[in-house]
This record gives C-alpha cells, structure tokens and sequence, in this order.
C-alpha cells in the first residue's frame, strides 16, 4: 500500500530524511516513533504528497507521487485520510459541516453527504453533538471529528501525526480504540507518535526513526 | 450552485470589506460612465447637426429681385435642397435683436444695418457628405450676387474635435480607473484568501482540487464588478432622470437633446465591470496559490 524507495529529504543542508525504504501492507497497522526532529511528521508529509522527496520515489496504493501532481495528486488525496495533532477543524463550521467538507469536495450529493455523516459521528460517539461548534468541544471530541472527518470518504490509508499529542491518557485510550476498530475494517493506519505509554504494550508494527534513518 | 453559496457566504462574512470595495468600484465606473454619457450626448449632437444639414446662403447687398430669383432657381435644383426661408437685411436685424434680449441696446447705435439678406437652405435627404457639402458651397458663391455660403463646418469640425478630446479623455482616465478597480478587486480577494488559509489548507488536504478552491473567489471577484457597475449605472441614470433639461438651448434655438446611454453602453459597463472582477481575481488567486 505504502512504498518508500531510499527517499532522502534535505531542507538546505539539513537531512531531515536519509535513504529510508519502508513498505506498509494494505491494512496494517504502523507506529511511526523516534525522538522529536527525527523526521515522523515529514516522512507522513512525504506520503500524504504534502512535500517531495528530494531523492527517491514513493509509491501510494501503486501511484508513483513523483510523477502525479495537481488534480491527479487531489484525486489521490480522497483516498486518503490525515489526521493532526491540533486537530484542523473549521471554528465557523459546525461538527457536521467540517465532517461533511471532505466529502463536498467530490462532488457528492449532500443527502449522501449527510446520511454518511451522520453515521460516522454516530460511531465516534459525537451524534448529539452535530450542530456544536469545535469551540464547544473538549480535546478528545475534536479529534474525533478529526478522525470522522478522515474517514467520510473511506480511505485505503489514513496517516495521523502525533493524533493524541494534546490528549489526557484516558481520551488516548478512546480514540486509539476508534483508530483500531478503523483498521479493523481494512483502512492501512499509520500514526506517528512519541507517546511512549502506546508503544509499550502494543503488538503492532512499530518503526522506530532516528535521525532521519529508519530502525526496526 | 456549490461555489456562488460558498462565495455569498464569503461575502457576507467579511461584509464591511466588500462594501467599501464595491463602492469603490462604483464610483470609478460612475466616473467612467460619465465621461462615456457625455461623449455619447456630444456624439448624438454632431450626428444629429449633420442629419439636419442646412445651408446659409448669404445675398450681397443691392442684389436685384432678378438676382434674388436666379439664385432661388439654383438652389432649389440641387439634389435634396428647400429653402426654409428667405430673411431680409430688416428681418435679420429684428431676428437678432430678439437673441440678444436686453443687450439688443447697442444696434441702436448702428447707422447701417450689416446684415445680410440670406436663403435658409435645409437638404431633405441628410447624407450628404462634408465633400460634396463644399462643393455645393463653392458652385453657390461662384452665383452672381451671392456673397458668401456658410453651413457651420467649422462648427461641427470644432465640435468634432471636442467630441475626440472627450474621448481620449475618458479612455485615459477609463483606463486608469479601470487599473484602480483592479488593484481594489485584486487585493479584496487577497485579503478574502488570506483570511480563509486555514480553510483553503484543510480542503487541499482532503482532497480539493485548486479549482475548487479558487472558483468561489473568481466569483466573489465578479459578484464585486458587476455590482459596482450596476449601481453605477443606477446612480448615473437616477441622475439624469432628475436632470430636467432634456434640451439643451442656444440662441433660442433647439440644438442638443439629452440622451442616456443605450442599451450596448450600458451593457458595454456591466461587462466591463464584471471583466475587471473577474481579472482582478485571477490575479490574485494567481499570486495566492501555490500549492
């Protein structure tokens, strides 16, 4: 599903990524950990199209990132699901509309739009809570919406960055039962965190990252 | 329907910004359609003045009744031509006295009356040109006991040349209100993207197109145009319906009717105003991008 081929990133001078391969099977599940600056957050960049490598190829789902660009890497994107750590969520929008906005952008029709909607904020826990405002919610309720919001257009891949990075140890645990039971249905999840509490009695993946190089 | 929402939502977020652009914008076309109105009402004045050709064929004095009759003769031969009229030395000087009004005082003092005898000639057929108007003029004067053929060329020339003025005028200034409504449109929307980054950020990350994203700006930017240009041409037209001269006078005599813009002017504005929306967007938009 994921494919990484000796992709280095230089910012300047500054190696943030240094020839990492890495492959990801259609529906795993994969920590991304290393200490801060190791290079989590653009390497999942890198896989999300946000940045380009500046030596080797990337391969999503079979597509080589090098070689599509524009629409072709929007189109791309739908098929992918990106979570944050501060959650990326509209203020002017209610939970239902910032939900709702990933899948505008395909043109679906809103009755469709809703109905799915609906039934996402349902299975994250948050359908009284449709008209709110983000402002309204606590932590955990936002990154849900974050993850329902991810999810609207069932991704293959979902990536989070550092998902539970602003969230107490009990909200962690819920929303790393919300990622699990995704993966459960097939979506490939790869979160990067250094959350060292998630790692310790996982039996998932993990791939550790140390200054820009990979170490399983 | 997606995008003109999105930008009426756009527009009424961020209301007072595109209040004052959109009026900034009216005004610079109010500007520009004023100088397009007076150009048009000085061009349908020259036109008309040459529709209503009329000559003045001035008689020398002592010209006998003989004469008088000859040049009649000539005249009424000439292809279109009818005399209106024929104005005696007196009757010129009491047609004159009458324009003057108050000021008739001082031909008082005149011993002798310089007015000439004339035939007033009007073409029935409004298409001769300023060539063969000079021709009939020099074939009349070269007529035993005429002394002199006006048709007010100099006139028409004058005013010809002051309908051009007008209208190198009003393109330059046009063009540089029309770089004004630009600039204004260009950075309205700028500061409309740059308050919506974070927006325009998460739908890029969930999969929006660049046009997707930038289609509701070019609207808001056509919306901003249009709207301008129509108050503008509500504003110009409540202004010449409470202008109550609708003909403009000289000497007593009927010579200029007021005229609004025709319909292609009008519409000539509101394009124009959407185009410079819709441009200005897209340079901003242009500069704004670059995902």
């Amino acid at each position: 599903m994921i494919q990484l081929f000796r992709v280095s990133k230089y910012f300047g001078a500054i190696a943030a990524l240094k020839e990492v391969t890495v492959r990801i099977r259609k529906g795993e599940f994969v920590f991304l950990t290393g200490p801060s600056g190791a290079g989590k957050t653009t390497l999942l960049r890198l896989m999300f199209g946000a940045e380009q490598p500046t030596e080797g190829q990337i391969l999503i789902n079979g597509i080589n990132l090098s070689r599509i660009g524009g629409s072709k890497l929007d189109l791309l994107r739908r098929k992918m699901g990106f979570v944050f750590q501060d959650f990326k969520l509209l203020n002017r929008r209610t939970v239902l509309q910032n939900v709702a906005l990933a899948s505008e952008v395909t043109g679906e029709k809103w009755a469709t739009t809703r109905k799915r909607t609906h039934q996402l904020l349902k299975a994250v826990g948050l359908a009284v809570k449709e008209q709110a405002y983000p402002m309204e919610l606590s932590g955990g309720e936002q990154q849900r919406v974050a993850i329902a919001r991810a999810m609207i257009n069932d991704p293959l891949i979902l990536l989070a960055d550092e998902p539970t990075g602003n969230l107490d140890p009990e909200i962690t645990r819920d929303i790393m039962i919300l990622f699990r039971s995704i993966n459960l249905r097939g979506t490939t999840v790869v979160i990067a965190t250094h959350n060292k509490e998630l790692l310790r009695n996982t039996d998932q993946r993990i791939v550790f990252l140390q200054n820009g190089m990979i170490h399983e | 329907m997606y995008y003109f929402k999105h930008a009426f939502e756009s527009i009424l977020g961020n209301r007072l910004i595109y209040f004052l652009s959109t009026g900034t914008i009216c005004i610079s076309l109010l500007l520009f359609g004023a100088f397009v109105l007076i150009s048009a009402n000085f061009s349908n004045w020259v036109q008309t003045w040459e529709r209503s050709l009329s000559l003045s064929v001035y008689l020398e004095d002592g010209t006998g009744e003989e004469a008088k009759e000859e040049i009649r003769r000539t005249i009424e031969v000439l292809p279109g031509a009818q005399i209106k009229a024929y104005i005696s030395k007196d009757q010129a000087m009491r047609d004159l006295a009458e324009t003057l009004g108050s000021q008739a005082g001082f031909l008082e003092g005149l011993t002798k009356n310089p007015l000439p005898a004339s035939y007033e000639v009007f073409f029935r057929n409004g298409d001769l040109s300023r060539e063969e108007l000079k021709e009939i003029k020099e074939s009349l004067e070269k007529v035993h006991g005429v002394d002199e053929v006006q048709y007010s060329e100099q006139w028409l020339e004058q005013i010809e040349g002051f309908v051009s003025i007008i209208r190198i005028l009003g393109l330059v200034v046009g063009g540089m209100l029309c770089v004004a409504v630009l600039f204004i449109v260009t950075n309205t929307i700028k500061l409309a993207i740059y308050s919506r980054r974070d927006e325009i950020e998460i739908y890029k990350l969930v999969g929006a197109t660049d046009w997707f994203v930038k289609t509701p700006f070019l609207i808001e930017g056509a919306i901003q145009g249009i709207l301008g240009a129509g108050v503008a041409l509500s504003v110009l037209f409540t202004a010449y319906s409470l202008f109550t001269v609708r003909t403009i006078q000289l000497f007593g005599l009927p010579v200029m009717d007021v005229i609004f813009l025709n319909t292609a002017q009008c519409a000539l504005i509101a394009l124009l105003g959407l185009v410079l929306g819709l441009l200005g967007s897209f340079v901003a938009i242009g500069r704004f991008f670059r995902f």
